[in-house]
Parts: structure tokens; C-alpha cells; sequence
């Protein structure tokens, strides 16, 4: 079979189904995985598809909403839906949860689509108009002063009204964690906001990328113990994962080394 | 020796290993006297065994020996002196047979030659020590050809007759019936007799009583209590081995859970397993623990095939499988990721790409041959999934750190594709970063709808990784909690449950 060939059926099963795994395109096909992994090396390169551990899955058009343009970063690596996809795995539906500002958290509010019921909190603007968008779940945008750089709420009146609901799980997004395991963000009202959210959640989750991790932001939070658990990708150095580790802090990494059973 | 003096006492021993240290061991044991040492797996009895044996010096601290200090410089030199250390992966000689491994190193010379034993004279002298025993094994056999009880039983023989006035026992009894027990405590009781000092390691806290004098339970490198044996109860004990417990620091993420997969049920092996039935349900982790002799690794074996069974029904997916054989184990959708990779799965030798490929060559074959492009593509993607470091195909192995040979272990069997995965020990050994990988690989697979049976001796692991945990003791299931209902304590009480 002609690569033009393979790769229109590759593109029409994709439409069909979101995504394929190298060995069953493989088996369709009659080809090897390896003629199958170049040809969705080459459909990744047309920006068609994104490859995955053992497969790929689809690139849907972007929606075409100049304000979700206006809040949608441009660079994205492929990391922090990684990360989002493990912290939407502590999600259940019904629940109350937080999302604090920051990038992560908006691939996370995407992802809670997967969910029903839910009732989220943010100050984060693109994080509200993500849940808007999703049917069965109810957003929660805390008002206050808006940050034009974070694209967030922060101040006294955020806080006060962070005071009426009981937050179950609480999403942390930090800019910074250093050496010695302390959290630091970019603003004083940023650290505040958490702060005050800790204190009022059941559950407290710190994401992070692995890069963001030996760099320090300018305002300290606290040590990384403060939450119940660390969500960051598997490219985080063995020395932070052994320090988290003897903290006592559960570290949770996006390994997707599995391709699924045969 | 004056009733006052003890055979031996260590003051504030120390000694520190890369993952593990000693700390502030204060203990003494008289002539004449059974010391019963306890502690939950890991808690640093035998390497307290293997200090006084001379195996390694302690960092500081002082051994007074019959009243001297001392410092033996080697197992032999502790020999010499009479200290004996009989310890559980019972040391002996195959090839040799039972008289001889009785009589090891006071084997008579023909002639007075070395290298010459007057063999039969070794027999007939075994014979009547058996006799006198009560042991019913033929000195004659090959060693080799003997059960694991009947090899402790021969290493209880072989320390009555050693000459040693300090013996020290680690965990005799694990793997024997009550009669076998019998002989044990006989011999045991009749050493003491001579004014033999003993150290007794145990996890059966019906020993304590029926052997012991006092008994000193030891948690994480140090001593937390010395009590005469007829003052303690069990319950006070169990707590003090436990200690407190840390589960919290587990990464773990439950998911869906599925239809049951995996159906166990009676399955036998005398003289161990014993009527083990469970179940594994699609999307779970089924935690595993037990102390030693338990089982654990025996069942593991056994699901993979290892073992021929003696009885009992294993169902996959509603059909009733034979699993006489590991292939048919992978046939059924099974893969074993065994314990103690350096003996049963790293080639030490061999390059991380062929480590890596092994067990899945099926995957790369093209037409009788190997598809090299894919192998290295494939490996590759492990490799940066599960941060195998340095990570380059041609790396031969004996050069990766034991996390990273065991993180080439964990995906050589992911490649395989299987339903169910069974661990056993799979985190046992390594640092602490290749355990987070692994715990969070484990999660990764769950969710991809594969089931999980994790086999291990570390309690807080399985507390903190399982959905469900079942306790093996004695080879039965002694228990099944929920993960939310377990704890350290209810799960060392039915792991220490007499039958």
C-alpha cells in the first residue's frame, strides 16, 4: 500500500475515532508499526495529529473564539495536559473543587468536562470560561481586583467570598519550587489567595512542572508539605523526587509508560 | 560463667549502610539462655545477627565477649571463638550430602589428609544423632534433593553439633510443620541445657513462650524494648513492632474498578500454600503481604506457572486456565515481574536493548528477523517514560544502579501487554526515586485497565499502594481488609496469627 493511501486511512479512522494505537493501525493496515510510526510522525509534522505513548490521537480544530484566542497560550508542550490529565484522576463527580490561577489549572478545567456534577472555583478568568462551556458543571468566579498580566482575581473581596463554600479539593498552581522544597509564587495577593484557600480545603494538591522546579519566584508560600500531595511530569529530577518522597508528601508523576494490555 | 556476667553485651552499637543504619543497639544474652529477637521485615534483626557474627565491624559502640572486648575480624574468626550464626537463606552444600552438610567444618580427614573425609564414619555418626534426634532423614541423601524444611532441619543439626557456645537461629522454624517444630524446640532446649547461649529470631509470636527466656523487639534499626518473655502479651508486642506508620507518602491514584478478571480459588501446594482463594478485579491493586515463610513468593509462582500446582482452579475471565507452564501464564494475559531481579531477571552482561526487548521478541519479529528499527524506537520510549537513566541502548546493565535495572525489569514486562501484572517485591532494595516511578507506573497501568497483584514484605507499601490487601500467614489467607480499613496493626496481628 502506497504511503498517500495509508495515511488518508489513517486520517479518516482518526475522524472516526479520536485516536489509534500504533498496533492496531498496524494490524489495519497490514504494515509495520515502525511504517506506521513514520506515518504519523509525518501527519504530526502537518500539525493533524499529536503522538502519543503507543499511539496518537486527533488535533481538533481550535473553536473559533476570539476571546478563547485572547486566553489561550500559545506555546504548549504537550506537559501540562499531562500533569492535568493525572490531577483530573483525583476529581469525582459532585465534587466541590478549587482551581488556583495559572496554566495547568486551565488544561485541568478542560479536562473536567470528563466529570459531572462538579462545582469549581477559580480566579482564574480562563479557567471560568472553560467549565462555562461544559453543560453538566457549574463555575464559580470569585470576584476582586483583576491582576491584566495574570489574567486572574485576586484582593480582600476574593477572599471573602472564598469564605462561603467548602472546598473538598483544592488545585494549586505554584511558580516556583527551590531547593529546600519551598513554594514561592509571583505575587504577594497570589500567595495570599492560597493561603487563605488552604486553609479552608479539605484537600490540598501543589501541580508544578518539573521545570518549575530549582527556580525560585519572588514570594514564599511555604514548605511543599503544606498540601497533601505534588502533581508534576516524570522528567522531574531523582533528587527532588527522592526529597519529596522522605518529606512525606505523595508525588505524583505522569508516567504513561503503559501501552495497554494486548 | 557466673550467672551475672552475660556471654555477650553490646553497648550503643552503630552501623550505618547506604539505606539502612543501627542505631543505639544496647543488648546482652547469658549463657544458657534463649533470646528471642522480633520485628516486622526490615527492622534490622538479622543485620544485628550478622554484626555479632562477624560479617561486618560496627561503626562504634563496644562487643564484650565472655567479659572481653572484642572485635572479631571475620565470620571465621567469630567461628573460632564460638559463635555461630545459622542464618535463613539456609547456607549449605548442594552437592553434598546431608551427613556432611551436618558435620560441615568438623568433618573427620582420612589419614589426617585435607580433602579427604571418612565418609562413611561421618554417615554412621549422623545416624545416631538423628536417631537420638528424632530427625527421619537419610544422612545419605544429596542435600540438593531436600525440601526447605528439612534443609532448616538439617542446619538446626548442624548447629547442635558445632561446638558453638553462642548460636544464633534466623527464623528456623519458617518453613515447618508442628512435628518438625517439635524437634526443633527439642534440640533448642538441650543446647540450652549445655549453657549454650542462643539468639532466636522469630516471626511466630507462639515461639516467644515456648521457647524464648526474653524477648527484645526491634523496629527500624533500633531496640524498642527488652522484656522477659512470660511478662509480655501479644497485643503489646504487635503494637511495638509496628510503630508508627507512615502511608501517607504514597502516591496512590484508584480508579475505575472493573468485573472480576483473575478468579483464585483452593489453590494448594503442600507443604506450604494451603486453600488460597481470592479474586483481582480489572483496574485493581490487590496488595499481598505476609512475613517470611508465608508464602508470598510461592504464590506468585505459582499464578505465573512456576510451580506445579497440587490442587485448586484458576479462572481468567470466567474460563478455568491451566497455568502449568510460564508460557501459558502468558498466554492467559499474566506477566510476573519476579523478586530479586540480580537472580532472576537482569542479564547483568547484556545491553539495555536487549534487557529491554526479551521477553516481547515476538513483537519485533518481521519475517524471521528482528525488526532493529522498532526495538530501538520502542525501548527508546520506555526508556523516557519511566526516566531510566542514563538510558542509551548499548548501556550494559552491571553499570545501572539497582533502581534503574529495575525500572529495565518493570518495563521489559509492560511491553508484554498483559491484563494482570504480579510484583513481587518490586520496589524492595531500590532509592526512593525509582520508587515513586514505579508506584506511579502502577498507577498508569490501572488505569489502562490492567490489574495489579503487589506482592511485598513492606507493609506500609501495601497500605499504601492497594485497594485490598490480603494477609498470608502460614500459607492461608489469613485475612482480607479494604485498603481504607487497614492498618499496620490488624494486618502484623493475622500475619502472626499461630494456626
Amino acid at each position: 500500500m502506497y504511503a498517500i493511501e495509508r495515511i488518508r486511512i489513517i486520517r479518516s479512522y482518526l475522524e472516526e475515532h479520536g485516536q489509534a494505537q500504533v498496533h492496531a493501525l498496524s494490524g489495519l493496515l497490514g504494515v509495520s508499526e515502525v511504517t506506521v510510526r513514520r506515518d504519523l510522525e509525518r501527519l504530526e509534522k502537518d500539525g493533524w495529529l499529536t503522538r502519543t505513548h503507543g499511539g496518537a490521537v486527533i488535533n481538533h480544530p481550535e473553536t473559533v473564539d476570539p476571546l478563547m484566542e485572547v486566553l489561550e497560550e500559545p506555546e504548549d508542550d504537550g506537559i501540562r495536559d499531562e500533569i492535568a490529565a493525572v490531577a483530573l484522576r483525583m476529581v469525582d463527580d459532585g465534587d466541590v473543587v478549587m482551581l488556583t490561577n495559572g496554566s495547568v489549572n486551565v488544561r485541568l478545567a478542560a479536562k473536567l468536562e470528563a466529570r459531572s456534577d462538579l462545582t469549581v472555583l477559580t480566579n482564574d478568568l480562563a479557567v471560568a470560561l472553560r467549565i462555562s462551556l461544559q453543560e453538566s458543571n457549574r463555575v464559580v468566579l470569585l470576584g476582586g481586583d483583576l491582576d491584566k498580566g495574570e489574567k486572574a482575581v485576586f484582593g480582600t473581596m476574593a477572599l471573602a467570598n472564598l469564605n462561603r463554600f467548602f472546598v473538598r479539593r483544592l488545585f494549586i498552581e505554584v511558580d516556583g519550587v527551590n531547593a529546600d522544597l519551598q513554594m514561592t509564587v509571583n505575587t504577594q495577593e497570589k500567595a495570599d489567595l492560597i493561603l487563605g484557600a488552604i486553609d479552608l480545603a479539605e484537600h490540598s494538591v501543589v501541580v508544578c512542572p518539573a521545570d518549575r522546579f530549582s527556580r525560585s519566584a519572588f514570594y514564599r508560600l511555604g514548605r511543599i508539605d503544606m498540601g497533601g500531595g505534588v502533581v508534576t511530569n516524570t522528567r522531574l529530577a531523582d533528587d527532588y523526587k527522592s526529597r519529596i518522597f522522605a518529606s512525606g508528601v505523595p508525588l505524583y508523576t505522569s508516567v504513561m509508560a503503559f501501552e495497554g494490555s494486548e | 560463667m557466673s550467672r551475672t556476667r552475660p556471654l555477650i553485651e553490646l553497648k550503643n552499637i552503630r552501623k550505618a549502610f547506604e539505606d539502612f543504619r543501627l542505631e543505639e543497639v544496647d543488648i546482652d544474652l547469658r549463657a544458657g539462655e534463649v533470646h528471642v529477637i522480633v520485628g516486622e521485615n526490615g527492622s534490622g534483626k538479622s543485620t544485628l545477627m550478622k554484626l555479632i557474627a562477624g560479617w561486618f565491624p560496627a561503626d562504634g559502640g563496644a562487643v564484650l565477649y565472655k567479659g572481653e572486648p572484642v572485635r572479631f575480624r571475620s565470620i571465621n574468626d567469630a567461628q573460632a571463638k564460638g559463635v555461630v550464626y545459622l542464618h535463613q537463606d539456609v547456607q549449605s552444600f548442594e552437592n553434598l550430602s546431608v551427613a556432611e552438610n551436618v558435620y560441615f567444618g568438623r568433618l573427620p580427614r582420612l589419614w589426617g589428609l585435607p580433602g579427604l573425609v571418612d565418609l562413611e564414619c561421618v554417615q554412621a555418626d549422623c545416624r545416631s544423632l538423628f536417631a537420638d534426634l528424632g530427625i527421619g532423614i537419610d544422612p545419605a541423601l544429596r542435600l540438593g534433593g531436600l525440601g526447605y524444611a528439612e534443609r532448616q532441619l538439617v542446619a538446626a543439626a548442624h548447629g547442635y553439633v558445632s561446638g558453638a557456645d553462642l548460636l544464633i537461629f534466623d527464623e528456623p522454624s519458617s518453613a515447618m510443620t508442628e512435628p518438625d517444630r517439635a524437634i526443633l524446640f527439642d534440640i533448642v532446649a538441650r543446647l540450652k541445657g549445655r549453657g549454650v547461649g542462643i539468639f532466636y529470631i522469630s516471626h511466630r509470636m507462639d515461639e516467644i513462650n515456648r521457647v524464648g527466656d526474653r524477648v527484645t523487639v526491634m523496629h527500624q534499626g533500633r531496640i524498642r524494648a527488652t522484656e522477659a518473655c512470660r511478662d509480655v502479651d501479644r497485643d503489646s508486642l504487635v503494637r511495638m513492632m509496628a510503630g508508627e506508620a507512615n502511608r501517607n507518602r504514597y502516591p496512590r491514584l484508584s480508579g475505575r474498578r472493573g468485573p472480576v478478571t483473575m478468579r483464585v480459588t483452593d489453590l494448594s501446594l503442600e507443604p506450604i500454600l494451603k486453600g488460597v482463594t481470592f479474586t483481582l478485579r480489572r483496574g485493581e491493586i490487590l496488595g499481598i503481604t505476609g512475613l517470611m515463610g508465608s508464602g508470598r513468593t510461592l504464590l506468585a509462582n505459582c499464578l505465573f506457572g512456576g510451580v506445579r500446582l497440587h490442587g485448586g482452579r484458576v479462572e481468567i475471565d470466567g474460563r478455568s486456565v491451566s497455568l502449568g507452564h510460564p508460557g501459558e501464564a502468558m498466554a492467559c494475559g499474566i506477566s510476573l515481574i519476579p523478586e530479586d531481579r540480580a537472580v532472576n531477571g537482569i542479564f547483568p552482561r547484556h545491553d539495555l536493548l536487549q534487557n529491554m526487548t526479551t521477553a516481547t521478541l515476538r513483537r519485533f519479529r518481521r519475517g524471521g528477523v528482528l525488526d532493529d528499527l522498532f526495538m530501538r524506537e520502542l525501548t527508546s520510549d520506555y526508556v523516557r517514560e519511566m526516566s531510566i537513566q542514563p538510558g542509551a541502548n548499548e548501556d550494559i546493565l552491571n553499570t545501572y544502579s539497582g533502581g534503574n535495572q529495575q525500572k529495565v525489569m518493570v518495563s521489559r514486562w509492560l511491553m508484554n501487554r498483559s491484563k494482570i501484572y504480579i510484583m513481587d517485591e518490586p520496589t524492595r532494595g531500590i532509592d526512593a526515586a525509582s520508587k515513586v516511578d514505579i508506584y506511579n507506573t502502577m498507577n498508569d497501568m490501572v488505569d489502562k485497565g490492567a490489574s495489579i497483584v503487589l506482592i511485598s514484605s513492606e507493609i506500609e507499601e501495601i497500605l499504601g499502594m492497594s485497594d485490598r490487601i490480603l494477609v498470608l500467614a502460614g500459607g492461608r489467607i489469613a485475612a482480607e481488609m479494604s485498603g481504607e480499613e487497614a492498618s499496620k496493626e490488624r494486618i502484623l496481628e493475622y500475619a502472626t496469627a499461630e494456626e
